[in-house]
């Protein structure tokens, strides 16, 4: 008799969060156009590089100065075109939002993808795997450095080594990008071992093993730069965490009936601490996948954060919402899907057995 | 676009530059011009480009020796310190980017009602005085720039040319604080201002300057400086700090007449050095200049400065003499005007490391479009460069409507293909790359002149009318799918024709999949140029329209003269201010082969793929990428749809000229270059793409001596064999004379491709052979040219040499060892521009050995 309750739930749910997903996006999409004032400026843009051009270009100096100027004016009104800036912004934004809604993630206005294509589904999938290769690789070796830390030092606790996590968790205050940096002081100007950025040699190997290990190579810093800077900080907050578990009375009950160490760890701090555990991994996962815009350009590296960057920059609405929708539905995808899990893995939460979610 | 000068607003061009105050650097601007080594094989082995946007990185891999040059300006005083300190690196300077003080000219009081001091011509021209341009170039640009007065860069062309008439401005218009405040006091009185405690007022309240200063590079800097002279007169100074985006909808879009800004700290950037920059008065100074802005419209320059600025912008003038009065009167005129102040050039910085040649262009730098044809190291042929850039394949490149990004172009364009000319990065000039002569006829009375530098290969003549032929082709009929001759079309007379002589060019050079040019490279082009601008063709894009139309009221017909050589001539109604300029506007160069664009032909007409961005977002397809991406299979599957049919573009035509047969032979050499590269760019010039990695935004490219094949090019003139000879061939003696002047060079037993052959018949059978065919004798002590010409060796004190062509190959030799080598000294040395040269050794100090004081020429033919 729990299912239907269960599904009723979640399908309310899942359309609550498809209504913050619409909300979210339509917002994206005002906000990148400036409501429609962002127009007047790309217009006037084209216009001045339009007139630039033709201006500038020896093989239009012998023409009238009419003729120059029925140049500019045609050659600008089919950039104009190209672009939708012709076309009422209002009309536009909804015209957005269907095509973001529906994921139907349309062509960007000025962006290109790595290999040239306007494709804004290319746009992103060209720049995830090296963006899930770095950043998702450093997400989870942090989360599991923080993990098995922090839960170390939980059962540590006023240690030499937990005393000194606490001291130097404030390190992480500075961000990836700035360890970033002095490593590339290190290990590339002074001592010359490792590379600065980009994401393979130049030229690429053509052997793949070859291409691989070389692209290995190039992570190790901008790898090493986000492991540093989250190393104190996620061992002191999980041992933290671990510690508020490890005082709840049913462990002191636990421990009274002579258990192991391990089998309390296991059974009576880890099992109920795995919901906000998945949580957190869920959205650091997902998160990761967004890149991150100063790492990146410190170490030259092509991943998705950059894209948004320069989307923004050159008010690609397009890629903006794209970007946008994508990561508002994985975000509600994980919301809904932890919704379950958290029922799986925590007894305690139950639909239909109490109050409900 | 390619070739042409890109004005871009400084809105697109960002660049930080720390400031830090040193002592003054002022680099030369006047350089003496050395000659290029032009190399139109190319020297290195290979090239790589890579992505590094960051110049402080690029400084530390350029020093390291990971990167070999790098192809971006740098304009940080410390980084340009860095680069003068270091013993590995080199530089260069290019002076593109200027800036300038914009004035709103509206008033002189706005609807608010404000008074706008900036309307009163003399208030204007008189802020020329109380700027301290040394000032900015030595404190705020650490020396990286140069004092500008007026709106042309002294180093290049135009300000060469005027550099007396700029001399006489900058000492008129010098630094005077206190001449500049006397004017602006009396002229503000006479709006009706009032000083008051050191403040100016006007109607009871101060006199507020909306200052809007970029914040982008230095112009923040120079902006509070100005913004504190302004003060010292007195004024009270709103500084509105703006990014290149919020300051447009002030300045250059929005209504003067609102008084919302007084002045704008505006840049100017050129990319190619351009030789006619006249319409620069109009553009600058007149409501013609930009149409469009609010602002542009508010200009109101005197009907006598309008005048001369319209005359020199339509280039109505009837000489050159008349054209530098005008100009001269613009100059002066401009001072009075002055809608805007020029304060600086900026000088950029170009670094390399040492052992790498390059030359910068004045306003391109590096990546200009001849470098890829004198980049070497140390004169020598081989090895590798390792080139930096702040961007690595942007946009797809095709052959028709690709990248137009410079960091595209100077890969795709300037790296792998060849050209008719190139424009030379010291001045400007076309370089004759693919073509020996030119011969121009232009109308009488037309303003056009030719140079000093170019007379070589350049012959221009006056007439009283040009004559089209009736059997020259004025245009293609998409309809009809035929040429229409200028007698059907009724076409008689043009402006201009010249005559372009390339040389042997039709089966001899090749592209890079190793298929050989023929007239068909050439016309299919011209074709797609009329098919893309007719709404009934199916390649018809409607953003090639405009340009078309141009193109089609300045060119007027072609004609082949001849095969081979081949010789083709141009009729055109286009005059430039150098004659040469014409012809390289004009000349067809065929740099793509016409089996690699039928491909593309193929993918648009199924509507797959565009070749134009617009048509592409249009339709929804990709737009025709040949190096990456979803195009690549796309036009894969139109290649063997292509070899399958014997696909022969505009059949009826070009069938004249392309066999079915010879069609299938090219498809299939592409379809091979794809497997082996995975791309379809192929293109003729000194280096092949090899791979390109999108996502890494790297290319390699190399050298088309390392092709598989060979490429046969013709090699006419011995100094081209100095820098193309694929194989030597040398025996016994002859090889160790080779080695002396190439230690690590490989020696053939026989020629394989373009050779040469070093060595007399009585040790060298390839030359015996070749020398009997053409009737030279060489024996132990004379040598007989065919014309019987016979020269008499002593060994050991004279000796005679002969260097030659004979078939592709170049032949040398001499009637002892010591001609042999005096022979090879001299075209190495010399690099002999001749088809045939005989040489003289006598040896003068006794030391029987060659040094090249002891040659000299006999005989010479070409």
């Amino acid at each position: 008799m729990a299912f239907p309750k269960v599904a009723k739930v979640m399908i309310k749910r899942a359309f609550i969060l498809f209504l913050m997903v619409l909300v979210a996006t339509y917002i994206t999409v005002i906000v990148a156009n400036a409501g429609g004032y962002i127009d007047k400026i790309e217009i006037s843009s084209i216009k001045l590089k339009i007139s630039q051009t033709v201006n500038g270009n020896p093989a239009y100096k012998g023409l009238s100065l009419e003729e120059r100027q029925k140049l500019i004016d045609k050659l600008s009104q089919i950039e104009i075109r190209s672009r939708g800036l012709d076309q009422p912004f209002l009309i536009r934004s909804f015209r957005y939002l269907w095509k973001a809604i529906t994921l139907d993630l349309g062509r960007a206005t000025v962006l290109t993808s790595d290999s040239g294509s306007r494709s804004v589904r290319i746009i992103i999938l060209e720049r995830l795997p090296q963006t899930i290769l770095l950043f998702t690789t450093a997400t989870v070796i942090n989360f599991f450095i923080g993990l098995f830390g922090g839960l170390y030092l939980s059962r540590k606790f006023g240690s030499f080594w937990d005393k000194l996590v606490i001291y130097l968790s404030p390190t992480s205050a500075i961000p990836g990008w700035f360890y970033g940096i002095f490593l590339i002081l290190i290990f590339y100007t002074w001592l010359h071992v490792l590379p600065p950025g980009g994401l393979v040699d130049y030229p690429p190997p053509t052997d793949s093993i070859a291409f691989f290990l070389s692209v290995l190579k190039h992570m190790i810093l901008p790898l090493a730069s986000w492991v540093i800077a989250s190393f104190f900080i996620g061992i002191y907050s999980n041992r933290s965490f671990f510690l508020t578990y490890s005082t709840e009375d049913y462990v002191e009950v636990a421990k009274a009936k002579g258990l192991s160490p391990r089998q309390i760890e296991r059974r009576y701090i880890l099992r109920p601490a795995l919901p906000p555990i998945i949580t957190s991994f869920a959205f650091a996962v997902v998160f990761s996948w967004s890149g991150a815009i100063i790492t990146e350009t410190v170490f030259n590296w092509p991943g998705l954060g950059l894209t948004y960057y320069r989307a923004i920059g050159v008010f690609d609405v397009p890629v903006i919402v794209g970007i946008t929708v994508v990561f508002a539905y994985l975000i509600a995808a994980t919301v809904f899907l932890l919704e379950l899990i958290y029922g799986i893995v925590d007894p305690r939460i139950r639909a239909g057995q109490g109050g409900g979610l | 676009m390619k070739n042409g000068t890109k004005y871009l607003g400084i809105a697109i061009f960002v660049m930080l530059v720390t400031l830090l105050i040193f002592p003054s650097i002022s680099p030369a601007l006047a350089e003496p011009q050395k000659e290029l080594p032009i190399n139109k094989y190319g020297w290195l082995d290979q090239i790589v480009f890579f992505r590094e946007p960051d110049r402080a990185k690029a400084l530390d891999e350029l020093k390291k020796g990971d990167m070999n040059a790098y192809f971006i300006d740098i304009s940080d005083p410390d980084l340009y310190r860095e680069i003068r300190e270091s013993p590995e690196l080199s530089y260069d300077f290019s002076y593109g980017l200027y800036y300038d003080l914009t004035f709103n000219p509206y008033g002189p009081k706005f609807k608010n009602g404000k008074l706008n001091p900036f309307s009163d011509p003399k208030i204007r021209e008189a802020m020329n005085y109380v700027i301290d341009r040394d000032y900015i170039v030595d404190e705020i640009l650490g020396g990286l720039g140069v004092p500008k007065f007026t709106c042309f860069v002294k180093a290049m062309p135009e300000g060469q040319r005027y550099a007396d008439v700029i001399n006489r401005i900058e000492d008129a218009y010098a630094y005077d604080f206190e001449k500049g405040k006397a004017i602006i006091t009396a002229e503000m009185e006479k709006l009706g201002a009032t000083l008051k405690g050191g403040k100016w007022y006007y109607k009871g309240e101060p006199v507020v300057l909306n200052f809007l200063i970029r914040v982008e590079d230095a112009r923040k800097q120079i902006g509070d400086y100005i913004a504190n002279q302004l003060e010292k007169l007195g004024f009270t100074v709103n500084r509105m700090y703006k990014t290149s985006r919020e300051s447009a909808p002030y300045w250059i879009l929005g209504d003067p007449s609102e008084g919302t800004w007084n002045l704008y700290t505006g840049g100017w950037i050129t990319t190619a050095v351009v030789r006619d920059e006249s319409d620069n008065f109009l553009f600058f100074y007149t409501p013609e200049g930009l149409p469009w802005s609010p602002l542009w419209q508010a200009y109101k320059p005197s009907p006598e400065f309008y005048n001369i600025t319209k005359r020199l912008a339509e280039r109505n003038f009837k000489s050159i003499e008349e054209r530098n009065k005008l100009m001269e009167e613009a100059f002066w005129l401009a001072m009075k005007d002055s809608a805007r102040i020029w304060i600086v050039d900026q000088t950029a910085v170009w670094a390399r490391r040492k052992s790498l040649y390059l030359v910068a262009d004045k306003a391109a730098g590096y990546a200009n479009q001849a470098w890829a044809y004198f980049i070497n190291r140390n004169m020598k042929m081989g090895g590798t460069a390792k080139i930096g850039s702040a961007e690595v394949i942007i946009d797809p490149w095709n052959p028709i409507a690709g990248s137009d990004w410079i960091y595209d172009s100077m890969i795709y364009d300037y790296g792998s293909e060849d050209n008719a000319f190139v424009l030379s990065p010291q001045n400007g000039l076309p370089i004759p790359i693919n073509v020996k002569t030119v011969t121009m006829e232009v109308e009488k009375g037309a303003p056009t002149t030719s140079n000093s530098e170019t007379k070589d290969w350049f012959n221009l003549t006056f007439v009283d009318k040009v004559t089209v032929p009736p059997d020259a082709w004025y245009a293609w009929d998409v309809k009809n799918q035929k040429m229409i001759t200028a007698g059907e079309a009724g076409v008689k007379e043009a402006k201009v024709k010249f005559v372009v002589n390339y040389g042997p060019q039709l089966n001899k050079t090749a592209y890079h999949d190793g298929s050989k040019r023929t007239l068909a490279d050439f016309i299919l082009p011209w074709i797609i140029t009329f098919e893309r601008a007719n709404p009934s063709s199916e390649i018809y894009d409607e953003d090639s329209v405009p340009s078309f139309e141009t193109y089609r009221n300045q060119f007027v017909a072609w004609r082949i003269v001849s095969k081979d050589p081949l010789v083709v001539e141009y009729y055109v109604n286009y005059i430039a201010l150098d004659a040469e300029v014409i012809a390289y506007n004009f000349a067809l160069w065929p740099s793509e082969p016409w089996h690699m664009i039928a491909t593309g032909i193929l993918a648009e007409k199924s509507k797959e793929l565009a070749f134009g961005q617009t048509k592409a977002q249009k339709l929804d397809v990709e737009w025709m990428n040949y190096i990456a991406g979803p195009s690549l299979k796309i036009l894969s599957k139109d290649l063997d749809q292509a070899y399958n049919e014997g696909y022969i573009p505009f059949k009826n035509f070009l069938g004249k000229y392309v066999t079915t047969a010879e069609a299938k032979r090219r498809y299939k050499l592409l379809k091979s270059f794809y497997e082996k590269h995975g791309h379809f760019w192929v293109a003729d010039g000194p280096y092949y793409v090899d791979r390109v990695d999108a996502i890494a935004h790297t290319a390699l490219l190399k050298s088309i001596r390392l092709l598989p094949y060979k490429l046969e090019k013709p090699a006419r003139f011995i100094s081209e064999f100095m820098i193309y000879p694929y194989v030597t061939v040398a025996f016994g003696y002859d090889k160790a004379i080779y080695w002396k002047y190439f230690p690590a060079k490989e020696i053939k037993y026989g020629p394989e491709g373009v050779s040469l052959v070093l060595g007399g018949p009585a040790v060298n059978i390839h030359t015996k052979v070749a020398f009997e065919k053409v009737g030279i004798k060489l024996t132990g002590s004379t040598l007989t040219l065919p014309n019987r010409r016979t020269y008499r060796s002593q060994w050991g004190k004279v000796g005679y040499g002969i260097a030659t062509i004979i078939g592709d190959n170049l032949y040398v030799a001499g009637s002892t060892r010591f001609g042999t080598e005096a022979a090879l000294l001299y075209i190495l040395k010399n690099r002999a521009n001749k088809g045939l040269v005989v040489v003289k050794w006598q040896d003068k100090n006794g030391d029987s050995k060659v040094s090249l004081d002891e040659i000299s020429v006999v005989f010479e033919k070409l």
